[in-house]
C-alpha cells in the first residue's frame, strides 16, 4: 500500500519538477557514494526530490537483496523511507552507508500511528533533527530568549549553522555535523540519543551509539566493559567533500545570533556572533572579535596557557572565560594570524627562561642555557651583545653605570643558541615601533618594556605579569620611589 | 579612528547626554571634533567634600583601540586630590588601567571619577605629597582641596588666609600657582614654603 503511495509521490515529484524547473534538474543531481556494509563503494547521481526508497531500490539489487532489507546510515542515523534527499542536506560526493538488516527487534504494534513507525524505522538524519539552538549554551539549558522564540515558532524560519574553520577553503564556513564510530571510525552509526549540546559533540565518550560496520568488534571491543560511543566531526559545507579525512574544525563560540544580542563593543546586531565562553556569555560581533585580537595581540595581552596554549580572555574581564579552541584565532587575517603565532613563539620564549633581542627591528627570541650567563649575544639575528639585566649593550660591572660603549662584538658568547628553535620567534614591522630607544626589562619577567611619559612607575603590560616596578631602581616601586625620583 | 572605536564613543555618548545624571547637572561630556577621537567631559565636585560647587573638566582621549582599551582621561581643572595629580592632572584609577573592561562607557568613567572624589584612595596615590597630607593632616588637606576648588573650579568657598599667603609670596616674585602649590605642599607653612621656593 504504502509502495504504491510512494510511487505516486515520486511521480508527482517528478511532473513538478519538470513543470517548475524543466531541463535545469539533470544538473541538480547529487553525484553520492554508497558504502555497504561488504567495505565496496559505489557512486550513484541521485534525484534531489527521490526519497530514501528509491535509493534503496537502486542499491539493493547490487547487493544481491531486498530493497526491504536494506537501511541506509547517514550522519548518525538510519534514514527513514520517506525522507527526501534533499532533505538530509548531503553535499556533493557525500557518503551514505547501506547496511543488511539482521532482523528488525519487533514488528510496529497495531497502534502505533504511521509516524510513530516511522520514527521506529529510521529518521531524519542528525543534522535535520538538532537546530543549533539546542546549543545554545555549553551545559545545553536554552537561554530565555530561544524559549521565546520557540513558543512563537513561526518565526524561527532562519536556517541556522554550525560554524567552522575550513583547511581547504581557509575560511570561516557553515558546517555540518558528522558523525562515525569512535573505535572503528565507520560512518556506517546510529545513534541512541541526539546530542543535546556543545559538551556532548565535543568531549569524548558522551553518546553511545550502534556500530553497523562491525557491531561485533566494537560493541565487545573492551569486553563489553563500555558501551559503542559516538564520535562527532564537522565537514564544510561550501567545497565538495574530499573524502572522509576532509574535516573542518567547529568553531563552536561563533554562533547565529537568533535572539539579536547587541554586540558589546560596537552595539551592532548582527549575525553570526562571538559568544564568549564566560557565564555571561558575553558577545561581540565577529569584526570587533578581530579588532579585540588585533589590539590585545600588539600589546602581548595573550596569556600563555599551559594546557590551551596562546589564548584570550573575555573582554569584559570575566573570571574564567579563556577561549579554549584556540582555531577560533583563525578569524584573524593571515598576517595577524602569522602576528599571533610569532608572539605565541615569543611568550614561550620568555617562559621557558629566555631572553629577546632588545635591538630596534630585531627582537629575536633567545633560549639561554646558562642561567648565569649576563652576556647574551643575538647570534641568529642583529649580533647585538647585550646585558641580560638590563637590556643595555653588554657591560662590565654594576647595571646603573650606564656605559653602552663595550660592545664587545661577541663570536660566540658564553651560551648556545638552537637556531631552529628561535628561527621563528622574531618580532614584527608592528613590534620595531614598540622597541624605541628606551627600553628596560621588567624585573620581574624580563620582558622589554617602553617608558611613556616622564613618569618612573612602570606597570608590565605583559598579560599574566602586571609588575608595578621602577624605572630607576629597576626593582619594585616603593614610596621611596615616589619621594625621590618619581618624575624625570 | 577604527570605525568601531567612533561607532561605540558616538553611541556612549548619546547615551551620556540622555543620562538622569546629566539631567541633574551632575556629569556632562562634549565633542571637541567632528571624529570622536576627542571629548571634553564635565563632573560636579560631589556634596559633603571639598569639591562642592566646583566643576572640573577632563580631557578624554580615545584611543584607536577602544573599548578594548581604556579612554586616556586627565583632568584639565587643576585640582587637589590624592589620586590626581596636582601638577599634570593625571589619574590613578584602576579602571583606567588594568581594570578596565570593554563592557564600561564614558558614563561608567565619568561616575567613577566622580565617585573618586568623595572617596579617595590615599594607598594607592597618584600625588605623593597630596597623599601624604590627607594621611597625615586631614583637616589641612580639605582646608587646601576646598581652596584649590575655589581657585580653579568655580567652587564657592573663599579663604583669605590661604588668598593672602599667596599674595605674600607673589609679592616677593613668584608666579600664583608656583606659590599656592608651594603652600599646599607645606601645609601653609609661609616660611617653609618661602625657603624652598628660594632655595
Ligand atoms: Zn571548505
Ligand atoms: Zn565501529
Ligand atoms: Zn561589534
Ligand atoms: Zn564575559
Ligand atoms: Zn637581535
Ligand atoms: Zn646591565
Ligand atoms: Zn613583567
Ligand atoms: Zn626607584
Amino acid at each position: 500500500m504504502s509502495s504504491i503511495i510512494n510511487a505516486i509521490k515520486s511521480i508527482l515529484h517528478s511532473m513538478l519538477q519538470l513543470f517548475w524547473f524543466g531541463k535545469k534538474t539533470i544538473t541538480n543531481s547529487l553525484s553520492i557514494y554508497i558504502k555497504t556494509s561488504g567495505g565496496s563503494t559505489i557512486s550513484v547521481d541521485l534525484d534531489p526530490t527521490w526519497d530514501i526508497k528509491n535509493v534503496k531500490e537502486i542499491v539493493a539489487p547490487k547487493l544481491g537483496l531486498e530493497p526491504e532489507e536494506v537501511k541506509i546510515i547517514f550522519a548518525g542515523k538510519e534514514l527513514g523511507d520517506n525522507i527526501t534527499i534533499s532533505e538530509c542536506d548531503l553535499g556533493q560526493k557525500s557518503i551514505l552507508h547501506a547496511v543488511k538488516i539482521k532482523s528488525r527487534p519487533k514488528l510496529p504494534q497495531p497502534r502505533h500511528s504511521l509516524i510513530d513507525e516511522d520514527e521506529e524505522q529510521g529518521s531524519k538524519p542528525l543534522c535535520e533533527t538538532l537546530r543549533d539552538t539546542m546549543f545554545s549554551n555549553e551545559d545545553g539549558s536554552r537561554n530565555s530568549a530561544n524559549a521565546e522564540d520557540d513558543s512563537s515558532s513561526t518565526k524561527v524560519d532562519k536556517k541556522v549553522h554550525f560554524y567552522v574553520f575550513c583547511p581547504t577553503c581557509k575560511a570561516l564556513k557553515h558546517g555540518k555535523l558528522r558523525v562515525r564510530c569512535h573505535f572503528c571510525k565507520s560512518g556506517a552509526f546510529t545513534v541512541h540519543s541526539d546530542p543535546q549540546n556543545w559538551n556532548d559533540v565535543l568531549i569524548p565518550k558522551q553518546i553511545t551509539g550502534l556500530c553497523e560496520n562491525s557491531p561485533e568488534l566494537c560493541a565487545n571491543l573492551l569486553d563489553n566493559l563500555e558501551p559503542t560511543f559516538a564520535e562527532f566531526y564537522f565537514k564544510c559545507s561550501e567545497h565538495t567533500s574530499l573524502g572522509e579525512q576532509d574535516q573542518a574544525v567547529p568553531l563552536y563560540l561563533i554562533r547565529p545570533n537568533l535572539s539579536n544580542v547587541p554586540c558589546l563593543a560596537c552595539a551592532d546586531v548582527s549575525d553570526p556572533v562571538f559568544v564568549f565562553p564566560c557565564p555571561e556569555g558575553h558577545v561581540t560581533c565577529l569584526d570587533c572579535f578581530r579588532q579585540y585580537c588585533i589590539t590585545k595581540l600588539n600589546e602581548r595581552q595573550f596569556w600563555q596557557h599551559p594546557e590551551l596554549g596562546y589564548t584570550l580572555a573575555c573582554p569584559a574581564g570575566c573570571v574564567d572565560s579563556f577561549i579554549k579552541e584556540i582555531h577560533h584565532f583563525r578569524l584573524l587575517t593571515d598576517n595577524q594570524y602569522a602576528q599571533y603565532q610569532r608572539f605565541g613563539t615569543e611568550e614561550f620564549v620568555l617562559r621557558s627562561g629566555g631572553v629577546l633581542c632588545p635591538q630596534p627591528g630585531c627582537g629575536m627570541g633567545i633560549l639561554v642555557d646558562d642561567p648565569d650567563c649576563m652576556k647574551i649575544t643575538c647570534i641568529n639575528g642583529c649580533g647585538y651583545v647585550f646585558c641580560r639585566n638590563c637590556l643595555q649593550g653588554y657591560h662590565i660591572g654594576e647595571c646603573d653605570s650606564v656605559e653602552d660603549g663595550l660592545k664587545n662584538s661577541g663570536s660566540g658568547g658564553c651560551y648556545s643558541v638552537d637556531p631552529a628553535r628561535v628561527a621563528d620567534a622574531r618580532w614584527d614591522e608592528a613590534s620595531k615601533v614598540a622597541i624605541k630607544v628606551l627600553t628596560k626589562p621588567c624585573p620581574k619577567c624580563r620582558t622589554p618594556t617602553e617608558r611613556d611619559g616622564g613618569c618612573m612607575h612602570m606597570i608590565c603590560t605583559r598579560a599574566g605579569c602586571g609588575f608595578h616596578w621602577c624605572w630607576v631602581c629597576q626593582t619594585d616601586w616603593t614610596r621611596d620611589c615616589m619621594g625621590s625620583h618619581w618624575f624625570g | 579612528m577604527a570605525n568601531i572605536a567612533a561607532q561605540r564613543i558616538k553611541r556612549e555618548f548619546k547615551e551620556v547626554i540622555k543620562s538622569e545624571e546629566v539631567a541633574k547637572c551632575a556629569i556632562k561630556v562634549e565633542l571637541v571634533n567632528d571624529s570622536y577621537t576627542e571629548l571634553k567631559g564635565e563632573i560636579a565636585g560631589p556634596p559633603d567634600t571639598p569639591y562642592e560647587g566646583g566643576t572640573f573638566v577632563l580631557e578624554i582621549k580615545v584611543p584607536e583601540t577602544y573599548p578594548f582599551n581604556p579612554p586616556k582621561v586627565r583632568f584639565m581643572t587643576k585640582i587637589w586630590h590624592p589620586n590626581i595629580s596636582s601638577v599634570t592632572g593625571a589619574i590613578c584609577l584602576d579602571i583606567l588601567k588594568d581594570q578596565w573592561a570593554a563592557a564600561m562607557t564614558l558614563r561608567t568613567v565619568l561616575l567613577s571619577l566622580q565617585a573618586l572624589l568623595s572617596a579617595a584612595e590615599p594607598d594607592d596615590p597618584q600625588d605623593a605629597v597630596v597623599a601624604k597630607q590627607y594621611r597625615e593632616n586631614l583637616e589641612m588637606f580639605q582646608i587646601t582641596a576646598r581652596h584649590w576648588t575655589n581657585v580653579y573650579a568655580g567652587g564657592p568657598h573663599v579663604n583669605s588666609d590661604c588668598d593672602d599667603k599667596i599674595r605674600r609670596l607673589v609679592d616677593m616674585g613668584i608666579e600664583e600657582h608656583q606659590a599656592r602649590a608651594a603652600l599646599s605642599s607645606y601645609n601653609w607653612d609661609l616660611e617653609r614654603a618661602t625657603e624652598q621656593l628660594f632655595s
